[in-house]
């Protein structure tokens, strides 16, 4: 009868779903193992000595094995599977590792020659260490329920004269229950006191009975499961950080009016110093720096303008550069113009633009920069 | 923690995608409405930053600059410097004494503290180069006192021998 456990709630934190199988539908050997075989390995070794031991191959059984890496042997487990009802395999859908009772009190540290019993309903279990961590057997005799003490006295001293010699007997009361492994996701825990015992995930894998194939499905179904969680997991912190975010952006908010205000307070006052030294450098320029239009446009327009060129207007850019628009009949003339105005020595730079030709009159803007204090103020005649 | 991922775990396939799903499009709605929140705050702290940075530039300067202004004035007589009225009623008095005809735009000014800049813009019309030129020479005895910012010159349309003359000048006062 497959027996499942209940989970008890302890601080809220649940216990991983386990199902542990009633040790009497099992039979369990020691087989011997190479100690350095890899975990691969072992689980060939495992189903090969199953095949040698069991009287029905093992896609009849439901097995699993139980071996510690360096470990000289390694304990095999199997269960016809005929011995289970439709029903009962369909209960243990969901659960994270289904195994025998006693598989589940296979972890933690154990002293040689130590013989471990476990009472259950259905009779009494003896799990036998001689040395190491792997038992040398498990052996399971039927109890009545209504057995006197007399004859679980003498079921009890059949199964340690069957088991060899023990040093230390541990008798448990009451069959293992999964409770929940603090601080760590990667174990199974399992308590039947006054013994806790500890099995890793990985050691775990390979004690559950269930048909292989279907652990492999439900493996990869968990790894999926697993990253949808870190998914979601994901998704739920980026929220929770930008939540923060916003608050931080909520309390920069206040901090940055605050500056704002620093900055519309010390507006006026910057405005005015501005506009002080825009005034200072402007009253500065008056004295220092004056704008010569007459003196640019008589140099320009002096003895070296050929006569067919006609000034049409001139506006002064700035201190030092005189815009003149003009007209000739004689375009070629502009050139030479050019080159005589770039040759003064007053003139820094001579360009000319926007040249267009109509009825055989070309007009033209030149471009005339000075040099600074190269102009001299004309002295009034 | 555990609890809960026992409870995700436990979900329909359909559920957990769902959940995962719901999940995500959450985190990206909020993701994109805070960086545009985010990227609005940068912009706008990253211009105050730069103004208050440019404000206390200008602060600190502030001693400096009164001291250039102060400079600047120092060898300014206040009794001949113009404010608006006199400048226009200078510029007048000038073009009539040369014999050009003068209009004028409404003076704008300029004022600081113990000193104020004013500026007009006048033109000179239909005059000839040498009465331009004497009008020019008058105008720059006033320097620095008077002082020419822009100047343009072209012949007129109907009479090219003519000129007419556009020209922006100012004048600084010293307030007393």
């Amino acid at each position: 009868m497959t027996q499942p456990s209940p989970n008890p709630p302890k601080a809220g934190v649940p216990a991983a779903k386990v199902v542990l199988l009633p040790d009497a539908l099992f039979f369990a050997r020691a087989i011997p193992m190479a100690p350095a075989a890899t975990s691969a390995e072992a689980a060939v070794q495992a189903e090969l000595g199953l095949e040698a031991l069991a009287p029905f191959p093992p896609a009849q059984l439901y097995h699993g094995f139980f071996w510690v890496p360096g470990a000289e042997r390694a304990l095999v487990f199997a269960a016809y599977r005929r011995r289970f009802t439709r029903e009962q395999v369909e209960s243990w859908n969901g659960a994270e590792l289904v195994l025998p009772a006693f598989a589940a009190l296979l972890g933690g540290e154990v002293s040689p020659a130590t013989t471990l019993l476990v009472t259950s309903a259905d009779g009494l279990t003896a799990i036998h260490w001689d040395q190491g961590t792997v038992p040398a057997a498990v052996l399971f005799r039927p109890l009545p329920p209504a057995a006197d003490d007399a004859e679980k006295a003498r079921v009890r001293d059949e199964l340690l004269r069957a088991a060899g010699g023990s040093r230390e007997v541990i008798e448990l009361g009451a069959p293992p229950e999964p409770v929940a492994a603090a601080g760590s996701e990667d174990e199974f825990v399992f308590r039947a006191e006054p013994r806790v015992s500890r099995l890793p995930a990985a050691l775990a894998v390979t004690m559950d009975v269930r048909d292989k194939a279907e652990l492999a499905a439900l493996r990869r179904a968990r790894a999926r499961d697993v990253m949808l969680w870190r998914g979601f997991l994901g998704c739920a912190a980026a929220i929770g950080l930008i939540v923060l975010g916003w608050a931080a952006l909520y309390g920069a908010g206040f901090w940055q009016k605050g500056r704002e205000l620093k900055v519309a307070a010390q507006q006026p006052v910057v405005d005015q110093i501005m506009t002080q030294q825009s005034l200072a450098t402007h009253i500065n320029e008056l004295s220092t720096k004056r704008l010569l239009p007459l003196e640019m446009i008589s140099l320009v327009s002096g003895t070296i303008r050929p006569v067919s060129i006609q000034f049409l207007r001139a506006t002064t850019d700035g201190l030092y550069t005189l815009k003149v628009d003009a007209q000739t009949t004689s375009p070629a003339e502009v050139s030479t113009f050019r080159s005589a105005l770039a040759d003064l020595p007053a003139c820094e730079k001579v360009e000319v633009r926007d040249q267009r030709t109509r009825d055989n009159v070309m007009t033209f803007t030149l471009v005339i920069t000075f040099h600074p204090d190269a102009l001299k103020p004309a002295a009034a005649s | 923690m555990r609890s809960f991922k026992a409870y995700f775990l436990q979900r329909l396939l359909r559920e957990k995608l769902l959940l995962v799903a719901i999940t995500a499009l959450v985190a990206v709605m909020l993701l994109s409405a805070f960086s545009k929140r985010a990227a609005a705050f940068w912009r706008t702290q990253r211009a105050t930053t730069v103004a208050l940075a440019d404000q206390q530039q200008w602060l600190r300067d502030r001693a400096a600059i009164e001291a250039h202004a102060q400079q600047a004035v120092k060898n300014l007589d206040p009794a001949r410097t113009l404010d608006d009225t006199r400048l226009v009623g200078e510029l007048n008095a000038l073009a009539r004494s040369e014999g050009v005809r003068f209009t004028n735009d409404t003076p704008q000014s300029e004022r600081s503290g113990q000193f104020a800049v004013h500026t007009v813009q006048f033109n000179l019309q239909k005059t000839d180069w040498e009465s331009l030129k004497r009008f020019y020479l008058e105008l720059t005895k006033r320097s620095p006192y008077i002082g020419i910012e822009q100047f343009s010159l072209q012949s007129d349309r109907a009479s090219p021998m003519q000129l007419n003359a556009s020209i922006r000048v100012s004048s600084v006062e010293i307030v007393r």
